[in-house]
């Protein structure tokens, strides 16, 4: 009895050291090697990326009014837009910081297990962020160099930035809030650029997952999302 | 340990390797049961249906 007794309590200690201590240290090596080669890997993306464009949105047809004349012409609004995509599973997509809670981390396409174990990562069906639509990044909470340990402390109108292959883009915090770990609607498309961040809730549990959503604020292609959001579109309808 | 070494069969140096294989497999399932009940700590916060 008494032997079972320390058995199970250094069972329990050896798990909690290596959820607590082992797995920030497995991060931590994966993390340094990442960002020493991150910007060599940024600049190699940036040379595999098709030239900017000059994109336009579709407007509604104007509906003439009786009182007055039919225009002749139509103004169609235009802007830069830099497409870019996310590379396969587990490669660096990169570099996310949020300076009111001190985040700095390279960033991974994917969102598997063993991507994540490495640092936030992006969920391949969703837009890479500072594109039209909604990007979705997940991180851990707790394990694995804890990188979203204190999402809960920001508050609307902080601040986010993203570099990625096309540059630095910068969102505004609009929303935080906590969900189901079902709840895909969080993920799905925004009128505009979004970047929505989820975690674990609460701490040492996944019951829950906390919610950042996050509007582009400034970057290649914020003209273009804006005009996109004047127009409550966001990724689907690209032209 | 030794009550596992007592009942182990044969001369010394297989009774070492024996233990060997034991503590080999008990880390690893170890490992997958940490990684297990880590997953109920923090899952990575994806979102799923």
């Amino acid at each position: 009895m008494g032997w079972g007794l320390v058995s199970a309590s250094l069972l329990v200690l050896a798990f909690l050291g290596y959820q607590l201590f082992i797995t920030d240290l497995l991060n931590d090596r994966v993390q340094a090697e990442a960002r020493a080669e991150l910007d060599a890997e940024l600049a190699e993306r940036r040379e595999a990326l098709p030239e900017a464009a000059v994109a336009t949105v579709e407007l509604p047809e104007p509906e003439p009014e009786p009182a007055k004349p039919i225009p002749t012409t139509t103004t169609v609004p235009r802007a830069d837009f830099q497409p870019e995509s996310a590379g396969e599973e587990g490669s660096t997509l990169g570099r996310l910081t949020i300076p009111a809670i001190e985040v700095d981390e390279v960033m991974f396409a994917g969102v598997s297990t063993e991507t994540l174990k490495m640092g936030p990562g992006h969920m391949p069906w969703t837009p890479v962020p500072g594109q039209p639509g909604n990007a979705v990044v997940s991180g851990h909470r707790t394990t694995y160099g804890r990188p979203f340990y204190d999402l809960d402390q920001l508050e609307p109108g902080d601040r986010i930035e993203v570099e990625t292959a096309i540059g630095e883009h910068v969102f505004e915090i609009r929303e935080i809030f906590v969900v189901k770990p079902t709840d895909v609607w969080v993920t799905e498309e925004k009128a505009g650029a979004w970047l929505t961040l989820t975690s674990c809730h609460p701490h040492f549990s996944a019951a829950e997952r906390l919610i950042v959503q996050a509007e582009l604020v400034r970057g290649p292609n914020f003209a273009y999302a804006q005009l996109l959001a004047r127009q409550g579109l966001g990724d689907e309808k690209r032209t | 340990m030794r009550w596992l070494w007592s009942r182990l069969p044969g001369p010394a140096p297989a009774k070492v390797l024996q233990m060997l294989l034991i503590v080999v497999v008990g880390l690893v399932a170890l490992f997958f049961l940490f990684e297990w009940a880590g997953g109920l700590l923090d899952s990575g916060g994806v979102i799923s249906g």
